[in-house]
């Protein structure tokens, strides 16, 4: 069995052509999850962490939204708190609906049927999420096992439909693998299976293409949209790149310092960024058309979430700051844009340019 | 599988063959064997020590006198200590007292420890965590040889004297039931009201249990009666499905259930049945037991079959463990006016010229077992303890156990079945290095218990300067160890499907 | 346990931490460690005790009897210690049945006894250190030959190869008693130091070294163990406290240190038949075994804290 499935180990061809987001139905008006100014704090030996300080979205039907942010923006804390998987001392406050209930006040038993069922999550990284010592199709069969009381040959049989679903070849003789026999993207698949397998209405993949091969990630977004349209999931889609976001989402929020610093639509993020830190994060991206400009980090740290400085969190590394910045943190506000929203003093000054990213740009030359 | 384990024997046999090199030159060269009779005065000490030179080859070199000795053992030989007794007798004679203590102290460590390892990890920073890790470093700290000593001097004769009159004081019972509440309450974790009803509870249910031993002087005449044995049995079937299967669904409940039942139901029958039984005898019937439980639970299982045989088999095993338990206390009052009232034996692996029926004579050896045991377990057990917390809590901090979580398993699932399968795999390789630790306190808890065990053997060679009883140990001891370590390695693959036995 | 370049953990939530080098964050962990600190305090004590109350080599000591004087025998040989209100009287310790003071004995014993551990804790680590960082960076012969040796010890019980050991030096004296003890069981520490020398010589910074051209004898000196010096001095520590156990143990089996060498379980496995008439006999030797070997314990736990903090730490 090994040989043929080393045989077929790599990068599985798709044959179809590739699937976008405008191929597929779009989002409806009903709303599935709804945080409200959500936060997270943890008790550590040097202090309260902040790690997310008040998030608010809303998830409709069929929609994806895609949270942007660094490492330690609180991206992944704020979708680990929907799945009720932050570790005990986590203090967490604010509401997180989904289809109107409080999840938080919910009882463990009763989360515990949403988790997996209806809300369920697609890992970073595929090697370590799948437990060595079982095999794949034990460990997805089990995923539909927690929620439903059915032979365990009829869970197999849902799992061997699901790995079809997601392009795993020769998917009878894969159940009988263990995770180890599988390549990266081949797991990263497997996983997806995994979250689908229960028909959830709500994916939150948390960076599912960053410990990837380059070659392998954009079939994995596709194969992540093309499955939530055939279970019509609605997806949180986090990730420290914005290029993943391109084409791949309805909504974006951006994240910054554990709160969301920009909400809008994701055209409007890639041409009209309104808080210096997406227009940084644009400058910091490679792009195909552009030619001759350097790519321009942004400069500085994140700040430490436990002492957090009374003003604009990214002020320290902003080069519109001033002394308002410094002074007062800015709230998320409505900006030129319809329903577009961002935690500037002076988005006003973002608006008069055509190329936002010119402010860091001219910073970066100006010092050389 | 098999060319695995015939390849890693065959590479055993050179190890083992390296280190008796060594062994017997060590012990060759580790003094005079003949000092005793140069001290000697008469008329015979020239010819003694011509006997003894001739008996020991002591002419020949070193080298030459080994190379002998591997040709007598090639031939299954032990050859003759320098008394001129075959050392394959004195072998016989001791190997199955000593395998006894070094297996039940190796397997009573294990299962304690790992437990209490295992709910340390879960339990991390609580009473209960911070009194086990205390403990564990009492424990590495303790000399072997005081604490087998202490026990032999205070616990055996203590208790013995006070089985004459089996009440226990009320001093005694207030402070094991706080003991008792303080575990619980350590143990659970929540609100401090919480904390508080587990302290009274396992502290009420302590006072009142002790209290009705000492007022039914339980101990002069223990046993457990169809009753006890019965509420057991059917918490245990509760107890083992909410740990394998949970109680959302009753199939595996019921299959336990019944397997409880007919336990109970048997109870009260079995003794007059296992009048003198053999132990071949109760293996047939522990077969029995194993396939009849699989049947109830393959049979009430429903859809939650694999759990259900699970719980039902389990349920059934203890259940049986029980019944064979209330026997062996049921015969324990005749033994204890046979011993004299002193039933808690000091000396020996067993009393000798000691006739009677199968319980006796199991008697006999459990209560010379008992202190040996309960001293060399110490070795072990915070080893034990110790590995599986570490282990545990790597295992609880893995993605995968997000995951399991992330798919909306019971947190009993992703324990029993995610992390400690896992946890378990970095354990088996410390199985033999702590295997042949615990031969070594086997020697030292041997000398204290005066047991004529394989450490006598081995003592009594390296005093008198004599490699064949040395020799003889180490054959059996590395055997062991060698079976140990494959048995280890085998385990090991069985719970890590990424290593391959080829 | 790799100690090498690990910054202190905790940006996962995107704290900044004070720039600390790795040995003052080692110091600092380790004088929080309330259990090791109490353990050397209390190491320190019974060393202070043990090597002035009744001298060592040619000092004398402050205490009025040494281990060898017999006397008359007062009141059975009962000890004359209280400690509320705390006084030490003639025999803190008692007497034995020819009245010698056994608090000298018991001094004169921890001596010993800490002296044959320790140098089986620097004979042990020296050459399981030299052994392991050579089979490590080297593989090829050395590899072969440590491994080979480490297999067939393990199939050899230490009590067994120690004790035969123990017969063949222990009537030469301590120190003698102390290195051969040193050099049977120096094989476990040297596999741990392998297997952390194996995995640091894949590195980048080994291999950059390599790649400059750096001679092997500066790569394993400069860049391999002072990366390994942690998870040395915890095992050291811990085979310190192991080499108490193992040589008392050896003492009680007659097989260790000798007369007219006095050691801490030479002396219970001497006064183990006065257990029941002067039980106090047997106590004192071992109340002090397991002070030494504990508070030993404690400060071994503690390095490894301060080396390896990740084992503490919750991850959120």
């Amino acid at each position: 069995m090994s040989e043929i499935l080393n045989s077929h180990d790599g990068v599985v061809e798709d044959t179809h052509v590739a699937v976008r987001l405008e191929d597929v139905r779009p989002p409806s008006d009903e709303e599935i999850l709804r945080v409200e100014n959500l936060t997270v704090e943890f008790p550590t030996d040097d202090g309260i962490v902040h790690a997310v300080r008040g998030v608010s979205y809303t998830l409709h039907e069929r929609e994806v939204l895609g949270i942007v942010g660094e490492s330690g923006s609180g991206k992944s804390v704020s979708s680990m708190a929907v799945m009720g998987l932050l570790p005990r001392n986590a203090r967490i406050h604010g509401k997180i609906l989904y289809r109107g209930d409080d999840i938080l006040k919910m009882s463990p038993r009763r989360q515990r049927d949403l988790r997996g069922k209806k809300i369920a999550m697609v890992f970073q990284d595929p090697m370590t999420a799948l437990n060595p010592v079982y095999t794949v199709g034990d460990q997805l069969a089990e995923a539909v096992l927690a929620h439903e009381l059915m032979p365990r040959k009829d869970a197999l049989a849902r799992a061997k439909e699901m790995l079809d679903l997601v392009g795993i070849p020769q998917a009878e003789a894969r159940l009988r693998a263990y995770p180890h026999e599988f390549s990266g993207g081949m797991r990263q698949r497997a996983m997806i299976a995994m979250a689908v397998i229960n028909n959830p209405d709500v994916i939150i993949a948390d960076e599912p293409t960053t410990a990837l091969d380059v070659t392998v990630q954009a079939q994995i977004l596709e194969k992540l949209i093309e499955v939530k349209d055939a279970v019509n999931a609605a997806i949180v889609l986090i990730t420290h790149d914005l290029g993943v976001i391109a084409g791949m989402a309805h909504k974006v929020l951006v994240m910054y310092a554990g709160k969301p610093v920009e909400v809008t639509d994701t055209d409007s993020i890639f041409y009209r960024p309104r808080m210096p830190y997406t227009a940084g994060l644009l400058g910091s991206m490679p792009a195909l058309e552009t030619t001759g400009h350097r790519l321009r980090p942004i400069k500085g740290a994140p700040p430490s979430l436990i002492n957090l400085p009374p003003g604009c969190p990214f002020s320290p590394r902003c080069p519109l700051a001033d002394e308002v910045c410094v002074t007062r943190e800015p709230e998320l506000m409505l900006t030129d844009g319809l329903e577009h929203r961002a935690a500037c003093h002076h988005w006003e000054k973002m608006a008069s340019v055509e190329d936002p990213t010119v402010f860091f740009r001219a910073e970066s030359e100006i010092k050389g | 599988m098999i060319a695995f384990i015939a390849r890693r024997l065959g590479i055993s046999v050179f190890v083992l063959l390296a280190a008796t090199i060594i062994i017997y030159v060590m012990t060759a060269l580790s003094g005079d064997p003949l000092a005793d009779l140069r001290q000697e005065q008469g008329p015979d000490r020239e010819e003694k020590m011509r006997v003894r030179s001739e008996r020991m080859n002591l002419d020949v070199p070193i080298p030459v006198r080994y190379l002998q000795w591997l040709g007598g053992l090639l031939s299954g030989d032990l050859g003759v200590n320098r008394e001129g007794q075959s050392v394959a007798i004195i072998l016989g004679n001791a190997l199955s007292a000593t395998l006894q203590l070094v297996v039940a102290a190796t397997v009573m460590a294990m299962l304690i420890g790992i437990t209490v390892g295992i709910i340390s990890a879960l339990r991390q920073y609580s009473g209960f965590d911070y009194t086990v890790t205390f403990m564990a470093f009492i424990a590495f700290s303790l000399p072997l040889f005081w604490l087998a000593v202490m026990l032999k001097q205070y616990i055996a004769i203590e208790f013995n004297t006070w089985l004459r009159d089996p009440v226990i004081d009320p001093p005694v019972i207030v402070v094991v039931s706080l003991i008792s509440g303080l575990t619980w309450g350590a143990l659970t974790v929540g609100t401090q009201k919480a904390r508080l009803t587990s302290f009274a509870i396992g502290a009420a249910v302590a006072a009142v249990f002790l209290t009705f031993l000492s007022a039914t002087r339980w101990f002069a005449d223990p046993g457990l009666g169809t009753v006890v044995i019965g509420l057991l049995a059917f918490g245990t079937a509760v107890g083992v499905t909410a740990l394998f299967a949970g109680l959302q669904y009753r199939g595996p409940l019921y299959a336990a259930l019944a397997a409880a039942g007919v336990g109970t139901a048997l109870s009260a029958v079995m003794p007059g049945l296992l009048v003198d039984p053999t132990w071949l005898e109760l293996f047939g019937l522990l077969l029995l037991t194993v396939a009849v439980c699989v049947g109830l639970g393959y049979a009430l299982g429903g859809l939650q079959r694999r759990q259900a045989v699970t719980a039902s088999v389990l349920t059934g095993v203890v259940t049986a463990g029980l019944i064979f338990m209330d026997a062996l206390l049921n015969a324990f009052s005749a033994y204890s006016r046979r011993m004299r009232g002193r039933p808690i034996a000091t000396i020996g692996s067993n009393t000798p010229n000691f006739r009677g029926d199968f319980w006796q004579l199991t008697l006999d050896s459990a209560t010379h077992l008992l202190l040996p045991t309960m001293a060399l377990i110490l070795i072990s057990l915070a080893t034990y303890t110790r590995y599986s917390r570490a282990s545990m809590l790597e295992v609880m901090n893995q993605d995968y156990v997000r995951t399991a979580r992330a798919k909306g398993l019971p947190e009993r699932t992703v324990i029993v079945k995610h992390a400690f399968r896992n946890g378990m795999i970095p354990i088996t390789t410390l199985i033999a290095f702590d295997f042949a630790g615990v031969i070594g306190g086997a020697v030292v808890t041997e000398s204290v218990f005066g047991w004529k065990g394989m450490g006598n053997m081995f003592l009594e060679g390296l005093r008198t300067v004599d490699p064949a009883p040395v020799m003889a140990f180490f054959i059996v001891t590395g055997g062991a160890i060698v079976i140990c370590n494959m048995l280890a390695d085998i385990l090991y693959a069985y719970l890590d499907p990424r290593i391959r036995l080829s | 346990m790799t100690l090498s370049v690990s910054a202190p953990s905790g940006d996962a939530q995107g704290m900044t931490i004070v720039a600390r080098t790795q040995g003052q964050l080692v110091r600092r962990r380790f004088f929080q460690h309330k259990a090791a600190m109490a353990g050397l305090t209390v190491l320190l004590a019974i060393v202070v005790l043990a090597f002035t109350s009744v001298g060592f080599g040619p000092f004398d000591g402050w205490w009025k009897y040494n281990w060898t004087q017999t006397g008359t025998v007062v009141n059975g040989g009962q000890p004359t210690l209280t400690l509320w209100p705390f006084s030490l009287g003639e025999h803190p310790f008692g007497q034995d049945n020819v009245g010698k003071d056994y608090f000298a004995l018991v001094m004169r014993g921890a001596q010993q006894s800490l002296l044959v551990a320790f140098l089986v804790g620097i004979v042990a680590t020296t050459v399981g250190t030299l052994v392991g960082s050579l089979s490590g960076y080297f593989r090829k012969w050395t590899e072969a030959v440590l491994m080979r040796w480490t297999d067939v010890m393990i199939t050899i019980p230490v009590l067994l190869i120690a004790a035969i050991v123990g017969r063949m030096a222990g009537g030469s004296g301590i120190i003698v008693l102390g290195l051969a003890l040193g050099l049977v069981i120096w094989p476990q520490l040297g596999r741990l130091v392998r297997g952390e020398v194996l995995s640091l010589r894949e590195r980048e910074f080994v291999e950059a070294a390599r790649a400059i051209g750096t001679r092997p004898r500066r790569i394993i000196f400069k860049h391999i163990l002072p990366n390994t010096l942690g998870i040395i001095i915890v095992s050291a520590t811990l085979t310190i406290a192991n080499a108490i156990l193992l040589e008392s143990a050896l003492s009680f089996l007659g097989v260790g240190v000798q007369p007219p060498d006095i050691s801490l379980g030479q002396l219970i496995s001497f006064y183990q038949g006065a257990m029941l008439t002067r039980p106090w006999l047997f106590w004192w030797p071992g109340v002090f075994i397991i002070a030494i070997a504990l508070s030993i314990n404690f400060i071994g736990d503690g390095l490894r804290d301060a080396f390896d903090p990740r084992q503490n730490r919750v991850r959120a």
